[in-house]
């Protein structure tokens, strides 16, 4: 594998999101607000509980998984499918099947580096100031380097999936609703809107085999020290769900868009 | 010319825009029908969204008996409200999301050169219907709550009812108008818009929980609170409604007026730059 256009990819995502300046502060700042927002929200919720552990977990240890299920959001996001779809409606796709790439490795390394960016900016800010204010609530040791790990996981985990919502665009111009379905789905079951901890018994074990909780619950628990994630047995079988979805939906998704580019049309060539 | 014109606009009342926008609304549905499975692919996703916010609304309460004071079928109230008063702006300003890509590309340009009212024609253009799946589901929510609270009904009431709807409505139509119109002035700011939607998720709680300047902020820049807290305030606490509960329909026309004048002004800028 020749390294070195795919770095050539990440680069050039670098740049073209550091284009955007504004859009990126306001954003920022925004998310900011967005965050007191959650706070006050959750405050109030600890406040009207009467203890100060609810399923395990207390009002910092929900701060600090909501606040990072934000961050995590905010670098993972991508907008493959909108891209896909106007790509598909302008004709330009084809310019990207033509490229001597295949073209689920160019558009994975096209994004990588707004995820390198956006990692920078978004994640690690977001990281310290929480590291800050609550003051060594967040572990700091060897978990750290298992959470970068499960981290690298969920973007490929993530990333399989945004590729198969958006194969669907070859078939439907629907993209609005095929997108708010997928982003629903995803945001409710992975944890990212209320922690898993917090789900009923029964839909927490049909959640806990989903390939959703490996992109938001997986690595925030595993920071956390979480549900025995301190020791290898824990770690293991949090990992190998994370590996295996990331394998299944690779393969899944590289076999349905083999099948359906061949049926792409396109408007006017 | 310019006389006849200004005269011909005078002329011109509610009847004459009421008959224009249903010309327009039956074109506009036509052309979605031909779109028949987005239509159903778009509606299976806006039931989701209401959906999930329901499931998430239910495992809240699941661990948490009440939130500040405000227990399961007081907030379902809330969030059945914030569903009723959000859809006006889903249906009938949705047009608002494409106009970024419209003063981007100049297409814009064709709606200044019609002798109606710029902002009337671009927001007439799309009627969505995915919103009364919305609304639907919101009204559902409304019902239960009303009867599990055992709030009697009376025609009072339900005028009121009605009123603040509308009211609460004006101050979402407002931040998304005022949202959107950010685009005549920043290239590519449909961050904006994406940004406020995701603040209407918190109309749905009780602004209570809120202090110090956020809850200045949240009540008086960017509306939130208005959205359906203080109005159905008016219904839930009769005997003790807070001054701004009253303030609130005043409020909702000025700032409805504020983000027109706002979007009008981008239109002109956006005249002058004869592109």
């Amino acid at each position: 594998m020749n390294m070195k256009r795919h770095l050539a990819l990440t680069r050039a995502g670098i740049m073209e999101s550091l284009q955007y300046r504004l859009g990126t502060a306001v954003t920022l700042f925004a998310n900011l607000i967005y965050l007191v927002l959650v706070y006050f929200l959750w405050k109030a919720i600890y406040a009207s509980a009467g203890t100060d552990v609810v399923n395990g977990m207390t009002f910092t240890d929900t701060m600090i998984y909501l606040i990072l299920a934000t961050a995590l959001f905010n670098f993972l996001e991508m907008f493959v499918v909108w891209d896909m779809s106007r790509s598909i409606q302008s004709g330009k796709i084809i310019l990207d099947l033509l490229k001597p790439m295949r073209f689920r490795e160019y558009t994975f390394w096209s994004y990588s580096g707004s995820h390198v960016v956006l990692f920078a900016l978004t994640f690690v800010p977001t990281f310290i100031v929480v590291l800050i204010v609550t003051k060594g609530a967040i572990p700091m040791g060897i978990n750290l380097l298992w959470f970068a790990l499960a981290t690298v996981l969920a973007l490929i985990v993530n990333f399989s999936m945004e590729m198969i919502v958006a194969t669907i665009c070859l078939y439907t111009e629907s993209t609005w609703g095929i997108n708010i379905v997928k982003e629903t789905i995803v945001l409710l079951l992975s944890g990212a809107s209320i922690p898993l901890a917090f789900f009923p018994e029964g839909l927490r074990q049909v959640v806990d085999y989903l390939p959703f909780r490996a992109v938001y619950d997986i690595p925030l628990t595993i920071l956390l020290e979480k549900n025995g994630s301190d020791t290898i047995e824990g770690l293991l079988p949090m990992f190998g769900l994370q590996a295996a979805w990331a394998l299944i939906l690779t393969l899944a998704g590289t076999l349905f868009w083999n099948y359906s580019v061949r049926k792409i049309t396109v408007n006017g060539g | 010319m310019e006389n006849v014109l200004t005269k011909q606009k005078h002329r011109r009342g509610f009847r004459f825009y009421a008959s224009i926008y249903r010309k327009i609304l039956v074109q506009d549905l036509k052309s979605k029908m031909s779109y028949r499975a987005d239509f159903i692919i778009s509606t299976i996703g806006m039931i989701m969204t209401n959906l999930s916010g329901f499931v998430t609304f239910l495992i809240l309460f699941k661990n948490f008996p009440s939130i500040n004071g405000w227990d399961y079928h007081h907030m379902l109230f809330l969030y059945g409200f914030s569903l009723l008063a959000l859809t006006p702006v889903q249906c009938f300003f949705d047009n608002n999301w494409n106009l970024r890509f419209q003063v981007q590309s100049g297409d814009f340009i064709k709606y200044c050169f019609r002798p109606i009212n710029v902002f009337f024609y671009f927001m007439s253009e799309v009627f969505d219907v995915k919103g009364l799946g919305q609304f639907a589901f919101g009204a559902g929510t409304l019902i239960y709550a009303w009867v599990n609270i055992g709030i009697p009904v009376t025609p009072l009431l339900i005028l009121k009812l009605m009123l603040f709807l509308l009211t609460a409505s004006l101050f979402m139509i407002a931040i998304m108008n005022a949202a959107a119109a950010t685009c005549f002035w920043i290239v590519g700011s449909g961050y904006v818009m994406v940004i406020m939607f995701r603040f209407k998720d918190f109309a749905k709680y009780p602004s209570s929980i809120f202090h110090g300047v956020f809850r200045i902020l949240f009540t008086f820049v960017i509306p939130i609170a208005f959205v359906a807290y203080y109005p159905s305030l008016a219904i839930l606490e009769s005997d003790s409604v807070p001054v701004l509960t009253w303030c609130a329909p005043a409020l909702g026309v000025l700032f409805f007026y504020l983000s027109y004048k706002f979007w009008m002004l981008g239109v002109r800028k956006y005249d002058f730059t004869g592109s």
